[in-house]
């Protein structure tokens, strides 16, 4: 199964909804997500941390698969480049005073300029070997992270202003859903148009896709340089939750679990991600706290799950999704999926 | 005679006779600089990084598995070794005189690489053969998500089983350390390096003259062609990954002394492998031992004049521009052609 098949083409209806990736089911699930920490188990403040850190992989998992699941490049330095976001952020909060709701944001830019700088110099390899080179790339920047010590403190963690006066989380919790959103719509909204077109055209045959008078130098720049703005926001929004930011966020364990969730969620679809994350996330910490005595069951599971997509169903939920559940026969359930 | 020096003043201009010139400049400049040791060093990490890196050229070059999980080949070998060993200790701390004393590390070892090649028939029959039979398409970069799960789940495994803590051994045979050039080598690591270059002898020797191996060779090059005079290319498949994932699990096996067995020992094998893959290329066996060693001296060097830590970064950054100029690697030439997707 090619990744171009489990790429819905959306029921593109000419409602405003439909316009920007959304349909009425999917605006329900806003709404829930929205009520959630009001909604009794998730009261609780632990719970809701771990609802935060689902959000913070679900948006990666969105920004990993619009250049994972559409130019078929895997950006496997991903968690390095959050965390160089991260890191700007909060160097800029420390050092100078800025307010990290500003910081987030250059923080972001400074990101979308080492995509720029990944997306170029991968620009003449394929496959695997652009995977290497960002992997190396992230290898290199978490590198420097460590060892520059005076200016990262390494491994001690750099201590970072929060954001919020609070020590509540329901007002991060309500960050991180706008984060979510924002991130989904716009990369929603680019696969969408023409340029999205030219990304799967790149995708699937590079040099179909230059005959057909796509330039791919721009199209790969670009994607990469969306996809990594998305990674140092949502860095920047990492550090300034913990109120601490170590080197660890750049592990490349943290973009396998980005991965992980991508993968599972659907390949090129943006929204499989995102929305797996959560009950995902969820099971996996329940399996963690309830089955202490085991450690390392959870990511046993999880590599697990991931093999099995990987070799059985490659589509992942959203296939899974659009095939059995979209198609139903029920008039009700079809209405409120489909835009119609 | 001119001829010949024309061919050689050609290969010296080469990226292959820069590289080689340059690092052997660099080895000599380091050597009389800050002394022997770092030769002697660069040696005895290089045999160590050629076990590891030949077995994952092996893998990327006959299956196009570009295998991100080859670390933990490693670390099943450095396991294997250590739960072969430890009875074999405790019973020569009773009998001093028996014949285990000395032959009872190369059961270890033994043990070790035997693990590895049961290991790696599991793996293809559990993961990388259910992957072929679904699909091939976008082979490469599939199977090389299949195996960062694979590397996951066997770290975690190692954990769920064995736990986190160091399971390491003290000494193989102990003794007075070596001498070389006013250096003082332990007795073990000169062995393992002996040890090393013996095994990545006889593998050369089995790809170059037996039967299997040059089978081995044909498949890599063009599988089709293999299958059509008759290779039963499944079977080569088989012997592959057993044969790549044996050399993984010797090379823990024989540097237990050095790396204690835990879940995430494989790391650092596996990144200094596949810096030996993308500098050396596709090349043959030959190329990723010579590179295996100039990844060993550029570690070494790193670490004598930049200081210690700073073995990761500068590597990874010489990589990246290697990946930028010569996307091919140095001594590889075919690299996109066996590896487009």
């Amino acid at each position: 199964m090619e990744t171009t098949n489990t790429v819905q083409s959306s029921p593109a209806s000419g409602n405003l909804l439909g316009k920007i990736g959304f349909n009425p089911a999917g605006v329900l699930c806003v709404l829930l997500m929205l009520a959630l920490p009001y909604i009794p188990p998730f009261t609780d403040e632990y719970l809701l941390r771990w609802l935060i850190y689902a959000g913070f992989i679900a948006t990666l998992s969105v920004g990993f698969d619009f250049t994972a699941g559409y130019i078929n490049i895997v950006n496997f330095g991903y968690a390095a480049v959050a965390g160089y976001g991260g890191y700007t952020s909060s160097l800029l909060a420390v050092n100078f005073g800025i307010s990290p709701w500003i910081g987030i944001f250059i923080g972001g830019a400074n990101a979308a300029i080492l995509g720029f700088i990944i997306g170029m110099i991968s620009l003449r390899l394929r496959g695997i070997f652009a995977a290497c080179l960002s992997w190396f790339f992230g290898l290199a920047i978490m590198g420097l992270a460590i060892k520059l010590v005076w200016l990262t403190r390494g491994p001690l963690g750099l201590r970072t202003p929060k954001m919020f006066a609070t020590d509540s989380n329901v007002p991060y919790y309500y960050l991180m859903i706008v984060l979510l959103i924002v991130a989904y719509i716009i990369c929603k909204m680019l696969v969408e148009s023409k340029v999205g077109l030219a990304f799967k055209a790149i995708g699937q045959n590079m040099d179909a896709a230059r005959t057909s008078g796509i330039n791919p130098v721009f199209y790969r720049v670009f994607n990469f340089t969306i996809s990594c703005t998305i990674a140092g926001v949502m860095g920047g929004f990492y550090g300034h939750y913990y109120g601490i930011l170590t080197p660890d966020v750049m592990l490349t364990t943290k973009t396998v679990e980005v991965l992980a969730v991508a993968y599972i969620g659907g390949r090129g679809s943006l929204w499989g991600g995102a929305v797996i994350a959560f009950p995902f996330l969820f099971l996996m910490e329940v399996i963690r706290s309830t089955l202490s005595h085991l450690p390392g069951l959870n990511l046993v599971i999880y590599a697990l799950m991931l093999i099995l997509v990987m070799i059985y169903y490659p589509g992942g939920f959203s296939h899974f999704f659009d095939t059995h559940v979209r198609q139903s026969k029920n008039k009700i359930i079809r209405a409120l999926l489909n835009n119609k | 005679m001119s001829d010949n020096l024309k061919d050689s003043i050609a290969w010296m201009k080469s990226a292959k006779g820069i590289t080689i010139l340059s690092s052997i400049l660099l080895a000599i400049f380091a050597t009389v600089n800050g002394g022997p040791y770092i030769l002697v060093n660069t040696i005895i990490t290089g045999g160590m990084i050629a076990l590891v890196a030949t077995g994952l050229t092996l893998m990327l070059g006959v299956l196009n598995i570009p295998a991100f999980s080859h670390g933990e080949y490693f670390m099943i070998g450095s396991l294997g070794a250590y739960y072969t060993f430890t009875p074999i200790h405790n019973y020569t701390t009773m009998h001093p005189d028996s014949f285990l004393v000395i032959w009872g590390p190369l059961v270890a070892i033994f043990a070790s690489m035997v693990v590895g090649v049961i290991a790696g028939i599991i793996t293809e029959f559990l993961v990388f053969k259910p992957l072929r039979k679904r699909s091939t398409d976008n082979w490469v970069m599939n199977s090389f998500l299949l195996t960062v799960g694979l590397s996951v789940l066997l770290v975690n495994l190692h954990q769920l089983i064995f736990g986190a803590e160091f399971k390491g051994i003290v000494r193989y045979w102990g003794g007075m350390p070596l001498t070389f050039a006013d250096v003082f080598v332990s007795r073990d690591r000169v062995i393992a390096f002996c040890l090393a270059a013996l095994i990545i002898f006889l593998f050369w020797a089995f790809m170059t003259y037996t039967r299997t191996g040059r089978a081995i060779r044909a498949v890599s090059q063009d599988a089709t062609g293999a299958q059509i005079v008759g290779i039963n290319i499944e079977t080569i498949f088989l012997i592959t990954i057993a044969l790549s994932c044996a050399l993984a699990g010797v090379a823990g096996g024989s540097l237990l002394f050095m790396y204690p067995a835990y879940p995430t020992m494989g790391l650092e094998p596996l990144y200094m492998a596949w810096f030996v893959v993308i500098l050396s290329g596709l090349g043959d066996i030959l190329g990723a031992v010579i590179g295996a060693f100039m990844v060993a001296l550029l570690k070494v060097v790193t670490v004598q004049y930049v200081g210690a830590g700073w073995d990761f970064v500068v590597p990874s950054i010489l990589i990246m521009f290697i990946l930028i100029f010569k996307p091919s690697g140095i001594f590889g030439t075919e690299v996109r052609g066996v590896l487009d997707t």
